[in-house]
């Protein structure tokens, strides 16, 4: 096994040098001194804001400073647009807010969408199930952006209204909920409750029909015809046997979604003003600020990739018959 | 090779599906919308930009209050019209032209000489202010009966003494009746005013009718623009992104799928390379990284002068991202497909590998390049109104993450029709192609799991 993860990371070193050097590249395609001096800059302090960000070197030492700095983790950089902001601070400051909407929607969306497939699965063919598909069909083909507009303004703009039914959601914003001086519970509510919703809603259209296929797909198979003769009844097969088959695929798509949360739902946090880590790249991106945008892939290109050898590990311990190779 | 896909037990599969051919349907139409904007120019960019009605007016199925009526009157007489007609206008010699200016797309000036013109304009002046003075009055007299109601509250709930609330209902009486006579002579008033402004711009009639009926089905923008020409321009935007960049991804994606697959060895090698590469970061984050190279460039961001080369953007970067899914699936097909005994056979016979991938093995992931196009085309749409809803995309042109991202602050004056015509042509589209590509998954290749 040891073989494998070693093999694996070796492997997965041009992948990870590469990843990085062709954001390093398209980055590198905008002037950054234009967006912080503005148009009417003389050459000479381009030249000079150029030479203090590092922009003239040739693209292999910047490449080589960067490789250095990610090596011995060293984030202590400072943000372009936000001066005195270290990537490290920015990066601690964001990262736990993105996660405080992206977990408990992986979590409710994973067991809601689960427990439908199952529903659908029991039912297959028939009404319930066709129904719950369709439903999952309509609900994928609406656009994020509705659900996000829409949820606000059901959801905590329209009961805010005088003669409204009141609500527990803020319309925008954040405070800390868990960590922090005035952290208070509720506050989850208010600010992250909302996003948590339209966040499950997305998804569930996608999950549901993945696996249910899984579902389906394991119900075909041996062991249940013989569970079926032997006189098992069909919600013991359904519930006891099938499931705990069908989990090794669900598990393995909730592991490969683990990288992501770190990178915050994009949308929602943008919309909702959340200051995650989403909203920090997007802003990070228009603003022209190398570092953090550098920084965040390289973390999370890190995690992605240890997160892929760990699925393949975990594979192997969990199913004896993979070998891994 | 289409006649080896018309026989195969999948093609029959999918025609028997009778939700994939209403879909279909519905696709055949929004490509005939997408032809005949594109091809024979029935909308264009310059119709989005045109004014057609006074600002946010509700669509057909909304009925005005009296008072929006009001409001879009006085937009007329005062801001329109107001600033179109010349005072001068019995005198000058292109009288004609200056009121031609003024049409609000096919719904123009009266043709008529410049005296009897002017005579209706100073009419619906006159009836614009009769109106108006209505108007205040009644908004005087409706706040003083909600002030008196207010103390009636006051005094009741702090309890007042009783002859003073009785004499403040008396009050109440007397005025209520007179208000309401207020309002009926304000509607009436309102009536004439408007039957003025149609006198002096009728409703277009015949083919014209019906072009600026459609114009304004669905009402108009914030700056007055007709909604259902910016959502119905934007199916020819959506048809164009979708198309670039699903072909250009199939293309890329079975050329390198393919030659991964069928020649092992480096090209294996440098292909997952690439692939894997382009995986290890979130895909929104690679899209708005790499279509916000162009942002700022006065070639690639200019929606006035080259509204086309803007698209340039969005289908460099969802090409050059979205081909990773393609290439993995044609490349795994392709090495199932390598050791089978056609391709022995082929090569037995002594036809080159080129030849031989070219002509033996691509044809057979057809079914594959047609499930992913498909799924391509929704991606694309889907991502454009992301973008744009960023910054990141279409802006300053009509396109429906434009016209979400303009009008997301019209939600909370309760003016739903920019959102919903855009989200509704939208989700249809959508719809449509997720349920055909579906139903090709289901007919060309059962034993995918979701």
């Amino acid at each position: 096994m040891w073989a494998f993860i070693v093999r694996k990371l070796l492997y997965n070193v041009p992948v990870y040098l590469g990843i990085i050097a062709i954001l390093m590249l398209a980055l590198r395609v905008n002037d950054p001194t234009y967006t912080f001096l503005g148009k009417n800059a003389t050459k000479d302090q381009q030249d000079r804001l150029r030479t203090s960000m590092g922009l003239d070197d040739p693209f292999a030492v910047q490449y080589g400073r960067l490789l250095g700095k990610v090596f011995t983790l060293d984030f202590s950089e400072d943000s372009w647009a936000q001066p005195g902001r270290s990537v490290r601070a920015i990066m601690i400051s964001a990262i736990p807010k993105s996660l405080s909407i992206t977990i408990p929607t992986l979590i409710i969306a994973t067991f809601v969408s689960i427990w439908i497939a199952l529903v659908a699965a029991y039912f297959r063919g028939r009404p319930p199930d066709k129904t719950l598909m369709i439903l999952a069909v309509l609900g994928m083909s609406i656009s994020y952006l509705v659900y996000i507009l829409f949820g606000q303004f059901f959801g905590a703009f329209l009961p805010d209204q005088p003669g409204g039914i009141g609500t527990p959601f803020a319309i925008t914003g954040y405070e800390p909920w868990l960590l922090g001086e005035h952290a208070d519970p509720w506050n989850w509510v208010t600010y992250c409750m909302l996003p948590v919703l339209i966040g499950v809603i997305v998804t569930i259209g996608y999950d549901t029909r993945f696996y249910r296929a899984v579902m389906v797909e394991e119900t075909g198979k041996d062991y249940i015809v013989t569970a079926m003769a032997k006189g098992a009844t069909k919600p013991k097969i359904m519930f006891v046997h099938m499931l705990k088959n069908a989990m090794i695929p669900i598990i393995t798509r909730v592991m490969a979604t683990l990288p992501f949360l770190i990178t915050g739902s994009i949308l929602v946090e943008v919309y909702f003003k959340i200051p995650g880590m989403g909203n920090e790249l997007i802003s990070a991106i228009k603003g022209n600020d190398f570092p953090v945008v550098q920084a965040f892939v390289a973390v999370f290109a890190a995690f992605f990739i240890v997160s892929v050898i760990l699925t393949d590990v975990l594979y192997a311990l969990v199913d004896p018959r993979v070998r891994l190779s | 090779m289409f006649a080896r896909l018309r026989n195969s037990r999948g093609y029959r599969k999918f025609t028997r599906n009778r939700g994939a051919m209403v879909a279909l349907g519905v696709i055949g139409a929004y490509t005939a919308i997408f032809i005949l904007v594109w091809f024979f120019g029935v909308l264009t960019r310059a119709d989005a930009r045109e004014r057609v009605l006074p600002r946010n007016t509700p669509g057909w199925l909304e009925k005005q209050s009296v008072e929006d009526r009001f409001n879009a009157l006085t937009w007329y007489v005062e801001s329109h019209l107001g600033s179109a007609i010349p005072s001068d206008l019995a005198t000058r010699p292109d009288a004609q032209d200056a009121l031609r200016r003024a049409a609000l797309g096919e719904r123009r000036i009266i043709d008529a000489p410049p005296e009897r013109v002017l005579e209706l304009w100073a009419d619906l002046r006159a009836k614009h202010k009769e109106t108006d003075d209505l108007f205040l009055d009644l908004e005087d007299a409706e706040n003083e009966i909600l002030d008196i109601r207010l103390i009636i509250a006051d005094t009741t709930s702090s309890g007042g003494p009783e002859d003073e609330i009785a004499s403040l209902r008396e009050e109440l009486a007397e005025l209520e009746p007179e208000a309401a006579q207020l309002r009926a002579e304000f509607e009436s008033s309102l009536a004439g005013a408007e039957a003025a402004l149609t006198e002096l711009m009728p409703m277009p009639k015949g083919w014209a009718g019906i072009v600026y009926g459609f114009r304004t089905f669905l009402g108009s923008n914030a700056i007055g623009q007709s909604i259902s020409v910016h959502a119905f321009y934007s199916i020819k935007i959506a048809f164009q992104i979708g198309l670039v960049v699903a072909t250009a991804c199939v293309v890329i994606g079975t050329a390198l799928g393919a030659a991964a697959g069928f020649f092992g060895g480096w090209i294996d090698a440098l292909v997952m390379w690439l692939v894997s590469t382009l995986s290890s970061v979130p895909y929104l984050v690679l899209l708005a990284v790499l279509s916000f190279m162009f942002t700022g460039s006065q070639l690639f961001d200019n929606p006035v002068d080259r509204p086309e080369l803007q698209l340039v953007k969005l289908y460099v970067a969802m090409g050059l991202t979205f081909w990773v899914g393609t290439a993995r699936v044609i490349r795994g097909e392709v090495m199932k497909i390598r050791s089978l005994e056609y391709v022995q056979a082929a090569t037995a016979i002594g036809f080159s590998r080129p030849y031989i991938v070219v002509r033996h093995i691509i044809p057979n992931t057809f079914h594959l390049m047609f499930i992913n196009f498909s799924l391509l085309f929704i991606a694309a749409i889907k991502n454009e109104v992301i973008l744009s809803f960023l910054g990141l995309g279409v802006s300053g042109q009509p396109s429906w993450g434009a016209m979400i991202n303009d009008a997301k602050d019209d939600l909370t004056n309760y003016f739903f029709w920019t959102v919903g015509s855009a989200s509704v042509l939208m989700f249809g589209l959508v719809l449509a192609f997720n349920i055909v590509s579906d139903a090709l998954q289901d007919a060309f290749d059962p034993k995918h799991v979701a």
